[in-house]
């Protein structure tokens, strides 16, 4: 395993993982999107530099795939979920400095689970999964700490590039089939939460989804 | 298939035909002397069957195809059933295709065709005996084909004329449990089956105890000829199929004019005695209520059920 | 050349053809995808010919999307069943549709009924069978569904349906799971000989689960309950390919894994089959005895002809329980004899019901009346329908039910104590079955057809399209044909239940015969009456004098008939109904109006009765109200907030990981 690939890998998985974290410091929606595209790059590196090292040229392909997902079709479908201008995460249920704390008892968490792994497998690759399901637990931690619809949206993208990362880590590739599929769910949730954001917009005048509760009987 | 058989089977339905006219007016001729009257003699059931063939038949307006065909229809089938059973020789052309179940099928044809056509007619006589028809017959259905599979096992099939010409060579089989059995549940279906009383009443103008008049209520005519002639074709039927159950002696077994003749006296006899033993029964009974007749009739079923067991069980111990 | 993959590329191709079609414009739609429709019937029906005369297996596509073919006898009986009744229906349905049932999604949703009905007989490999089983009850809950906007009880029924065809999914999953696991084989060809190592215990699950599930699609007491409220509100076209071609399949399913898969089993998995399908035939008949809604009729109907299948396959089991190779193969011929024949007569039934649906706007038995002169082709073609499924000779059904009667009867010789008391017993229940069908379908023709119409809607009908007569001749013209001759049919059910060294039934153009020697003649009985008959009516004619038609009929002198003083369907099943009162349990209301001034005079007195199915009211409505009890307790879990519900995963997910690294 050359110096080159593992200083890569550890780049890409950093950037990832930067950019998870600065999702819960980022107020601002339209800014937001764009860290998720940049995420969807990130994650894209770290795909094409699996397959570079392994001469996998599907998996390479699929790099590709991932770039065109998750770095332009995903944010674009992102910005026409939110539909103000100038929106913006005001009042989360957990504030920025707590968020953040979070982040980082979720990580060690993370690593404390996934050590059995690491010690089954010692690679670079293997090492650099924990940060995989950081990202997954930091996208959970956004669905249940934040208000917006479009924030919503953005903590299911964040669990399953979280996701993507561990697969990718921990098996090398994962069957076409598998990940035409799960890009397919994305792709579909995605739809659907656009659809429903802009008709809670439409009921009730903002995408607060507290308000949601006015629905139960 | 031979000449012969073709011949015996000829004389089969020919002497059924003749002979069921013949029988209802003994049933009356027995009664009326019992109750004290003088009667109209044996042969007038012909008298009138001749008188009807000569008058003109009237169809009512709102009636259709069903009316017309249904006398035609129920004559086919008793007489194709004439043909089928063993009454005179278990010889006949048809007599491998004398299946029980088949047998009881034509006869359910006919009586649905004739319920059919009572329903036809629109009036709420026909819709009366038809509903009471049906009811019975839905009943009976599980009787007879119970008490005559409980016959089966000893022949090892369903076959009519095989279960008669087994019964005739084995006469040990004529006392055992299931014959009584048997002999008990086919004389109530066949009251049930022909309308007689206790279940029907055959000389009734009421309403409330009609089920076989009501549905033939609008006939008239030819249609009514062959309706009266059919009845009692189907009288002699099931007398004659539960006669020869229960006494085969007689019946002819072998290919010979003689066997056949003797065949021809044996079942007149027995058909006669059979026929006196209910004709002088009916006086002593009244009709039952409706609704006490499913009562009866599950009371056949449970005889032919105990009936089937007792056989299932002999043949088991046995074989 | 491979006919085989001729004819299943032809089915995929006209499946292709059929869905396109339906995107023509109105006017052109229904007769084109009709027409695809009914070639995709045809070809499934030569896919059936192929599987008898070359049974092969072959697998179509690679990877990921291939599909495992297997065409064999057994397979190729309900091949042929499919086929022709989808060739008829859409011919029906060219002339039936109107309105929803015309639109493109029903079309469509019709393609996919077939195309998938026919993948499940095809089905050569557990993941194929499963597909096909799936996208069958999908496209059948649409067709259902399809006027869900004019009535409340379409929804209710198609929801009914929803519910049950995927729990009997669930289970037939289930089934598979354990089968699967126990032998390692997903290829139906290879899964007998794996799974026949596998454990008692094991295999009597995959029996009970295979019961549970096949038996809710094949309408088996009790998880019956969709039958009776989804055959009805489904259009007449779909309603006669559900009742005569998908419930059939519940049967094949059962074959297949019950008796070609799992082969042996112990006595009670045959007393089990024996019961329930004893139990669903007399209640199935005794409802549709009292019913008055003619499809609720024929769907009960189903119910019991369905039973009277599973009877046969019980004793099937039996017999091979009790090592008796021939009763048995008699015992499954009868089962698929009587399948077949069903399929015919009730898909005929289905359609003339559809027929009259159409012309009046009636389903009730009791406001019907007077259509053989309005509308004759129909009530004829009828008549044959009701005549099968009374099972009386000429037509089909009565060659089935003797068929059945026989292979219990023929079990006495040397059984075993246990079998010496249940066959008896179901040769009472096929008996009185038997007699209650008739009850039954003279009924629905009698009152349904005969006599004067009881109302204004049917006193208007008149007689259908050309193209539904077209459809319902086909299927009545099967029906007598296999009444008189079932050589053909009975020679491929002969090949479906090939036992090395002996031919349990042989059937000759005028004779079928058992290997116990029993034997029926169909054309010698019906020549015989057909002749006496003839001779009779001659006679009389020739002796007698011209008849005279439009008097007025008896009204007890001086009164006038009319439609009301006719009987009805509730009178005239009404003896019966009093008869078998404890199982059917009528509800009875009396409601008295007195008058506003004094309690002691009577303005008004009202009458209603019902007969519910008890199964439903007993057993279902207490469990979904318990069910409903506890949704209700669990709204408290749900306050409607969603971050609160993301929390319970998250939670969960916390405490998962740290059970996993502890």
């Amino acid at each position: 395993m050359s110096n080159q690939f593992v200083q890569a890998l550890n780049l890409a998985a950093g950037l990832i993982l930067l950019t998870a974290v600065l999702t819960l410091w980022i107020r601002r929606v339209s800014t937001l999107v764009r860290l998720i595209a940049l995420q969807g790059v990130a994650l894209a590196v770290l795909v094409g530099t699996v397959a570079w090292h392994g001469h996998d040229r599907q998996l390479g392909l699929l790099a590709f795939g991932i770039l065109a997902l998750k770095a332009f079709v995903l944010p674009y479908l992102l910005r026409r979920v939110s539909t103000q201008p100038g929106e913006a995460e005001t009042d989360p249920l957990v504030n920025v400095p707590a968020s953040l704390l979070a982040a980082a008892a979720l990580a060690a968490i993370s690593y404390a689970v996934t050590r059995p792994l690491v010690a089954l497998v010692p690679s670079a690759q293997v090492r650099a999964t924990p940060v995989g399901l950081t990202i997954a637990l930091i996208g959970l931690f956004v669905l249940l700490t934040r208000r917006r619809a479009v924030s919503q949206v953005i903590g299911f993208i964040l669990i399953d590039n979280g996701i993507a990362v561990v697969a990718f880590l921990t098996t090398s590739g994962v069957p076409l089939v598998v990940e035409l599929g799960s890009a397919l769910d994305v792709l579909l949730a995605i739809l659907v939460l656009q659809i429903l954001t802009n008709r809670i917009q439409a009921v009730f005048g903002d995408t607060d989804l507290d308000g949601l509760r006015e629905l139960r009987d | 298939m031979t000449v012969f058989s073709v011949v015996t089977a000829l004389v089969q339905v020919v002497l059924v035909a003749a002979v069921g006219p013949i029988l209802v007016g003994v049933l009356r001729q027995l009664r009326a002397r019992v109750e004290g009257r003088v009667g109209a003699g044996i042969l007038q059931p012909w008298r009138d069957l001749i008188k009807l063939l000569r008058r003109e038949p009237i169809s009512a307006a709102g009636t259709s195809w069903v009316l017309i065909l249904a006398p035609v229809v129920l004559m086919g089938t008793s007489l194709a059933v004439a043909v089928l059973v063993p009454y005179v020789s278990t010889r006949s052309a048809t007599a491998n295709s004398s299946d029980l179940f088949a047998v009881v099928a034509l006869l359910l044809v006919g009586t649905v065709v004739l319920t059919l056509a009572g329903l036809d007619t629109g009036t709420a006589f026909g819709g009366m005996g038809a509903s009471r028809e049906i009811t019975i017959a839905a009943l009976v259905e599980p009787a007879v084909l119970l008490a005559v599979f409980a016959l089966s096992p000893p022949a090892g099939s369903t076959n009519l004329a095989v279960i008669v010409a087994r019964r005739v060579s084995d006469q040990a089989q004529l006392a055992s449990p299931v014959s009584l059995l048997v002999v008990v549940a086919l004389m109530i279906v066949t009251l049930a089956e022909a309308g007689r009383l206790p279940v029907d009443n055959p000389a009734t103008h009421l309403e409330l105890t009609m089920i076989h008049e009501a549905m033939v209520l609008e006939y008239s005519g030819r249609d009514l000829a062959l309706v009266e002639w059919a009845s009692s074709i189907r009288l002699v039927i099931l007398l004659g199929l539960t006669a020869n159950l229960f006494l085969p002696w007689g019946v002819a077994t072998q290919a010979g004019a003689l066997a056949l003749l003797v065949g021809v006296v044996a079942f007149l006899a027995k058909l006669l005695l059979f026929g006196a033993v209910l004709g002088i029964g009916e006086v002593f009974i009244a009709k039952f209520r409706l609704f006490r007749v499913p009562e009866l009739l599950a009371g056949a079923v449970v005889l032919g059920f105990l009936a089937v067991m007792a056989a299932f069980f002999l043949v088991q111990g046995s074989g | 050349m491979n006919f085989a993959a001729v004819v299943v590329l032809g089915q995929g191709v006209f499946t292709v053809l059929g869905t396109l079609a339906s995107f023509l414009p109105p006017n052109r739609r229904a007769l084109a995808a009709g027409l695809a429709t009914g070639l995709l019937g045809a070809t499934g029906f030569a896919t059936g010919m192929v599987a008898f005369t070359r049974p092969t297996t072959m697998e179509v596509g690679s990877g990921l999307a291939q599909v495992s073919i297997r065409l064999d006898p057994l397979g190729g009986i309900f091949l042929l069943i499919i086929g022709l009744l989808a060739l008829a229906a859409s011919c029906y349905a060219v002339g039936y549709v109107s309105g929803p049932s015309a639109s493109r999604t029903s079309w469509i949703a019709l393609t996919l009924f077939i195309a998938s009905m026919q993948l499940v007989a095809m089905a050569g490999s557990v993941a194929v069978f499963v597909v096909g089983w799936e996208s069958m009850a999908v496209t059948s809950l649409l067709l259902v569904w399809t006027e869900h906007q004019h009535s409340r009880a379409v929804r209710s029924a198609g929801l009914w349906y929803a519910a049950m065809s995927q729990l009997g999914f669930l289970l037939i999953l289930g089934m598979f799971a354990l089968l699967v696991s126990t032998g390692g084989q997903s290829q139906f060809l290879n899964m007998h000989s794996a799974v026949s190592t596998g454990s008692p215990l094991l295999r009597s699950g995959v029996f009970l689960l295979a019961l549970a599930g096949f038996g809710m699609k094949a309408g088996l007491v009790p998880v019956h309950v969709w039958l009776p409220r989804a055959h009805p509100e489904a259009p007449s076209h779909v309603s006669a390919l559900m009742s005569g071609a998908m419930v059939s399949l519940g049967i094949y399913g059962l074959i297949r894994i019950v008796i070609e898969v799992l082969g042996r089993g112990p006595i009670w998995w045959g007393l089990l089959l024996l019961a329930f399908g004893g139990v669903s035939a007399l209640y199935g008949v005794l409802q549709a005895v009292v019913a008055t809604d003619l499809k609720r009729l024929l769907a009960y109907s189903t119910t019991e002809n369905m039973g009277l299948a599973t009877v046969a396959i019980g004793a099937a089991l039996l017999f091979v329980a009790a090592d008796r190779p021939i009763p048995a193969g008699v015992a499954i011929g009868a089962a698929l004899l009587l399948v077949v024949n069903h399929a015919f007569f009730k898909g005929l039934l289905f359609l003339a019901a559809g027929a009259v649906l159409k012309a009046t706007g009636l389903r009730d038995l009791d406001r019907l009346g007077g259509l053989v002169s309005r509308m004759p082709t129909t009530a004829r073609l009828f008549a044959v329908g009701a005549l099968a499924a009374a099972a009386l000779p000429p037509a089909n059904g009565f060659v089935s039910e003797w068929l059945l009667l026989q292979s219990l009867v023929q079990g006495e010789r040397g059984s075993s104590t246990v079998t010496a008391l249940a066959l008896p017993i179901a040769v009472a229940v096929v008996a009185l079955t038997a007699g209650l069908a008739v009850a039954t379908f003279v009924k629905a023709f009698g009152i349904g057809f005969l006599a004067r119409p009881r109302s204004e809607a049917a006193d208007l009908a008149v007689e259908s399209p050309m193209a539904m007569r077209f459809g319902m001749g086909l299927l009545a013209l099967i029906v007598v044909i296999l009444g008189l001759f079932p050589t053909a049919v009975l020679h491929w059910i002969a090949l479906a239940t090939t036992i090395p060294g002996a031919r349990p039934i042989t059937a000759t153009w005028a004779r079928i015969q058992l290997a116990g020697g029993a034997s029926l003649a169909p054309p010698m009985l019906v020549a015989l009456t057909v002749a006496f008959g003839a001779l009779m009516a001659g006679f009389v004619r020739w002796h007698g004098r011209p008849r005279r038609t439009g008097a007025l009929t008896w009204g007890n002198g001086g009164v006038r008939l009319s439609s009301r003083m006719e009987y009805t369907a509730t009178s005239f099943a009404e003896p019966l109904q009093r008869v078998f009162d404890n199982i059917l349990r009528p509800e009875q209301d009396v409601s008295v109006t007195p008058v506003a001034e004094s309690r002691y005079l009577v303005e008004r007195v009202g009458y209603e009765q019902r007969v519910d199915d008890v199964v439903e009211t007993r057993f279902y409505q207490p469990l979904l109200a318990i069910g409903a009890a506890w949704g209700d307790w669990g709204r408290r879990l749900a306050p409607g907030s969603v971050h609160r519900y993301v929390g319970y995963v998250f939670g969960a997910l916390l405490i998962a990981f740290a059970v996993i690294s502890l």
